[in-house]
């Protein structure tokens, strides 16, 4: 193929394929980034958070009058919930996970806060609460009903035993077993490890540390407690109404207020997430679609100045695909320039996002699907116009306009 | 070696339908010079795209160098184009981006030839036309004469057995184009055919033929005389013409 | 002359349709993504009490561990809460003109009416300055004052749409409602009152709806509400019930100190470091001295309130406008050389150089007026979808706040279209000023 009278064509007259080249450029850089961070997004919203998220639901109650009885009443109810039929589980917990509202707590392998720390995103569960969540034990065993207390309210309480997630206890003990081990709370109180949990998301999402999960063997105080619930696969539906109207029944000095799935919680906490990754797709196609329709604009254009020529070229022996082949190479050129130049002002933007945004470094093989996606977008727009110029008539070479 | 017999176009619009050429029938032989005249709209041109095979035509059969080129298709035409017929245009046609060589180089380059069989044609051409010493001139630095005598070396690096030019003087100044006429009889001296389409006569009778078009058919007759006056007809040699006009 | 430039302007886009629809359409959809972006970012960073931004002050003292900060990706800034000791000094000693301390909390409304369910109610425990400080306008009635404060007596104001759900809306100034155990008499209504951002109290998010009930803040102590927003610890402290909550290191109450001019902030700036002083004496505050007030826009920048992926979005946004720009200037240029011959004659005919490049810039600002109204429609309606589909009563309809358009953003947009269309229109316009007449007049 020979690129000698394109090169020269473009030399002569440049600027309309240096705005191509410009166009494609930036396109690039903004498709190869805005697609990194939707797939980082995804990555984030999809991860696996350990919990059975699917079944699991919330019901929330505040006390509402003085025969309120505490851990009493708590317990009627949770006998209830326990008798549904589709109930897999139940429990009474401080807080939800994945909602972006729970508590911590930091812990130490030595009394006095020495020795390694451990940030944990704790939740106060009965000895059901394992079960509930839909987690599994790796080592150990899960804490039985005998420890679980409530303690009052306002007080430091530090439970005896605990479970802890293995990202906790790689932190704490990161070179040998941890189950069992004895670590320290701020105030210097013991506790023991008794079980480790393969893999759990707390309530942060958004933290780096969102697998740092214990779980306390301890009934929360009603101004903040709700119960949690498994229900059996397929019936959360139908439970959350049942167990809504089952509690209501009861009249023991509390008042239901929501019910809420985790589905819908966890699904909240990730709009912005999602809302981001929705934006970027939507910039993307748009981006695309204006780059095809430019470039077929100025292709089309392009053509319809130079029938002449091609006229010409037909006339002295040039074939229908000899024509084709002439303007797709010409488009595959400044394709090409525009790529590279697109390549450089990726990486550099893809910098750029990291350090001041402190979002992940741009991995390369984004830049490969990026330049193949436009060199597809480029090729696919220049096509009619090229086809078109194919079929312009030789007998153009002889009419005098 | 040029036959056309009986050839038939017509133009169909919704409207309308044009006869452009009926039953059309020319012979040309070898190392022939035709000058194709008649008014305007009596299918000179269609004649020339015709003859081109830049448009196929209807009916009636058309032979070129001994081959039947009737009913070829898109790409035989354009092989054919390529190998065997040289255009001169009127309006010189130089692609305005690329330079003298390169213009010449364009119907080579689609005959795949090899470089250096290319850059020797190129140059040969070139030093015929009397242009060698503006290989790298582009056509927008050319005066209309220089770009027609490039058009013609153009039409003769690949050694067509058929040189068909249009109105090749139309576009030039008088000097310019008896310029340009030696070298087409020049170049027909050297053995090629040429058939010239015009509407000039004075240049018709530079031709050994002169054949008329009206409405679309052939009236021929002897070269166009109208005063019979010896002294009124004189043929130049082409290199004392170019003497006197530098 | 403009009228004739105007019509030369429609003949030239009459002309060539598909490509003037390009054009329009490149335009619009670079204005449209941008609009939609900076909406939701004017939104977010808007000043929500411009009028009285700079007087208000949030108050932080870091009464944090020696061992680490606060904030370990900002330690040069102290806890945003103050601890109960902390703020009910400061709010005592009146250094400021007026003060308010005050932290989120909740309790079961119970409606004396019937058929009215009770529900969770959002409550803000707070002194009596935050109306007038923070501007809460009153449909019915008023606050409190220091008295109720100090009783505590047991009033409630409310907002507006928890009085449209227990009361219908009417003037419930003296009815009575039951908020958890104690009954509370209704003093004051507020109008429809949501500040965005919701800049007292960002601790449960920016964007979300303002409480549904104030009470006076000695509840607080007098009944142990239950703190709905942060609590953060450091020291490890044995302590059991209330009290000791109260005197402990955990911080959880929003202080602001309305200080009106600059004099006054320092004097209160050395006012609560003196107070910090005695407290390090005393062997509290460990850290070093670090005491900060910030106005609201500080305040909004030190939380973060306009988030990273916000900013992110802005650069992307004007990133696809350059990209669509890019490509209108093609498309322009193309058209307008195109057209040359017919430039040339013009010119031939007497146009000016200046002439010609006036009639072109006529015919972008044309398009990008075009493309700046179907722009703007189409980001109306993108604003419309991002409401639709994100809006839920979870997040507090903060997307409902954060999508809405308002004239300025009208009159922002279509001005940033006439902008993008003249810079991109100025190449080819000059271009195809400067050509030679002569050179189109030619016919080969």
């Amino acid at each position: 193929m020979d690129i000698k009278p394109i090169l020269s064509s473009l030399r002569r007259s440049p600027t309309g394929a240096i705005l191509v080249a410009l166009q494609i450029a930036l396109a690039l850089a903004i498709v190869v980034n805005s697609l990194f961070i939707i797939v980082q997004r995804f990555e984030k919203v999809n991860r696996d958070p350990g919990i059975d998220v699917p079944n699991i639901f919330f019901v929330g109650w505040v006390p509402s009058s003085d025969s309120y009885q505490g851990e009493v009443t708590m317990r009627e109810d949770l006998a209830v919930l326990r008798s549904l039929p589709g109930v897999a589980a139940a429990t009474v917990v401080n807080a939800v996970p994945l909602s972006g509202g729970g508590s911590s707590t930091s812990v130490f392998t030595e009394s006095n806060e020495k020795g390694r720390r451990a940030d944990m995103n704790y939740f106060e569960v009965d000895e059901h609460g394992l079960d509930t969540f839909g987690v599994t034990l790796t080592e150990g065993r899960n804490f039985d009903a005998t420890i679980v207390t409530k303690p009052p309210r306002n007080s430091s309480f530090s439970p005896s035993g605990i479970l802890v997630t293995q990202d906790v206890a790689k932190e704490l003990f990161p070179k040998e077993p941890a189950l069992g081990k004895t670590i320290y709370t701020g105030t210097s109180q013991p506790v023991t490890i008794l079980g480790i949990i393969d893999h759990m998301h707390g309530s942060w999402p958004g933290w780096d540390k969102v697998g740092n999960v214990a779980l306390f063997p301890v009934i929360p105080d009603e101004t903040y407690a709700r119960y949690m619930v498994r229900a059996k696969p397929g019936q959360r539906d139908a439970m959350m109404k049942q167990a809504e109207e089952a509690l209501n029944k009861m009249d023991n000095g509390r008042v239901i207020l929501k019910v809420r799935s985790l589905e819908y919680i966890a699904a909240n906490t990730y709009a912005d997430d999602r809302a981001m990754a929705v934006y970027l797709a939507v910039v993307i196609a748009l981006l695309l679609g204006i780059s095809a329709l430019g470039i077929f604009g100025l292709a089309a254009f392009n053509v319809s100045t130079r029938t002449k020529q091609i006229g010409t070229r037909r006339a002295v022996g040039a074939r229908r695909t000899d024509i084709l082949q002439y303007f797709l190479a010409e488009n595959w050129l400044i394709t090409s320039l525009g790529v590279v130049l697109g390549c450089v002002l990726a990486l550099l933007l893809g910098y750029w996002l990291s350090t001041t945004f402190e979002l992940p470094r741009l991995k390369l093989y984004y830049l490969v699907i990026g330049v193949v996606g436009l060199w597809i977008v480029s090729l696919a727009a220049a096509l009619r116009p090229a086809r078109r110029a194919a079929l312009v008539s030789p007998a153009i070479a002889t009419r005098t306009v | 070696m040029f036959e056309m017999t009986q050839v038939t176009k017509a133009y169909r619009t919704d409207l309308l339908e044009t006869h452009a050429l009926r039953e059309f029938s020319l012979k040309v032989d070898k190392g022939e010079f035709v000058a194709v005249t008649g008014p305007s709209g009596s299918g000179k041109t269609t004649f020339l795209n015709v003859a081109g095979l830049l448009e196929t035509f209807d009916s009636g059969s058309y032979r070129l160098d001994d081959v039947d080129v009737s009913k070829l298709d898109d790409d035989a035409r354009s092989k054919v184009r390529n190998h065997k017929i040289g255009f001169i245009f009127q309006s010189f046609n130089l692609i305005p981006d690329l330079n003298v060589f390169d213009n010449v180089d364009v119907p080579l380059r689609y005959r795949r030839m090899p470089a250096a069989e290319r850059r020797e044609r190129i140059n040969s051409a070139l030093d015929l036309v009397g242009l060698s010493s503006r290989t790298k001139h582009l056509p927008s630095q050319l005066s209309g004469g220089q770009q027609q005598r490039v058009a013609i070396a153009r039409a003769l690096a690949g050694d067509p057995a058929l040189l068909l030019a249009d109105e090749p003087t139309g576009n030039l100044d008088s000097l310019m184009a008896r310029q340009v006429m030696d070298l087409l009889e020049q170049i027909n001296g050297m053995g090629a055919t040429i058939v010239m389409v015009t509407h000039d006569p004075e240049l018709a009778r530079r031709a050994h033929r002169n054949v008329q078009v009206i409405d679309g058919q052939i009236t021929d007759y002897k070269p166009y005389e109208p005063h019979p006056t010896p002294a009124s007809v004189t043929v130049l040699h082409p290199k004392a013409a170019e003497a006197t006009c530098g | 002359m403009f009228s004739y430039d105007l019509r030369l302007a429609l003949d030239s886009m009459k002309r060539h349709p598909g490509l003037s629809a390009l054009m329009v359409l490149a335009i619009a959809l670079g204005i449209a993504v941008c609009t939609v972006t900076f909406t939701i970012y004017h939104a977010m960073a808007t000043n929500p009490i411009p009028h009285r931004s700079d007087r208000l002050y949030a108050v932080t003292l870091d009464t944090w561990s020696a061992e680490r900060p606060y904030d370990d990706e900002k330690p040069e800034h102290p806890p945003q809460l103050l601890t109960y000791r902390d703020a009910m000094f400061l709010h005592g000693a009146k250094a400021a003109s007026r003060s308010v301390v005050m932290y989120k909390s909740g309790a079961l409304l119970i409606p004396a009416r019937e058929g009215v369910k009770p529900f969770n109610s959002q409550l803000r425990v707070t002194s009596h300055e935050f109306f007038g400080m923070f501007d809460a306008p009153f449909a019915y009635g008023q606050g409190w004052d220091a008295a109720a404060d100090a009783g505590p007596q047991p009033v409630v104001v409310l907002n507006h749409e928890t009085n449209e759900k227990v009361f219908g809306g009417a003037n419930s100034v003296g009815q009575m409602l039951k908020l958890g155990k104690v009954e509370y008499r209704v003093v004051g209504v507020l109008k429809p009152w949501n500040p965005s951002p919701k800049f007292f109290d960002l601790n449960n998010g920016a964007f979300e709806e303002a409480e549904d009930a104030y009470v006076p803040y000695g509840w607080g102590k007098a009944l142990e509400l239950p703190v709905y927003g942060n609590i953060n610890c450091w020291k490890p402290e044995t302590g059991e019930g209330y009290q000791d909550f109260l005197n402990s290191e955990c911080v959880w109450l929003q202080y602001w100190a309305e200080l009106p001019t600059l004099a006054d902030r320092d004097k209160f700036q050395a006012f609560v470091d003196n107070y910090a002083r005695s407290q390090k004496a005393a062997g509290r505050m460990p850290r070093k001295l670090n005491n900060r007030l910030y106005d609201v826009e500080q305040w909004l920048d030190r939380n973060e309130v306009v988030q990273k992926d916000n900013r992110v979005l802005i650069g992307i946004a004007l990133m696809f406008l350059g990209v669509c720009l890019v490509n209108v200037v093609g498309l322009l240029l193309a058209k307008f050389l195109n057209a040359a011959p017919l430039t040339g004659l013009r010119r031939a005919l007497g146009a000016s150089r200046r002439d010609i490049v006036r009639q072109h810039m006529t015919e972008v600002l044309l398009l990008g007026l075009a493309g700046g109204v179907l722009g703007l429609m189409l980001a109306v309606g993108g604003l419309a979808g991002i409401r639709a589909i994100y809006s839920s009563d979870f997040n507090g309809s903060s997307y409902e706040r954060l999508t809405q358009i308002d004239p300025v953003i009208v009159l922002v947009t279509l001005a940033l279209a006439l902008l993008a269309g003249a810079i991109a229109g100025l190449y080819p316009s000059w271009r195809i000023g400067r050509t030679a007449p002569a050179v189109y007049l030619k016919t080969q």
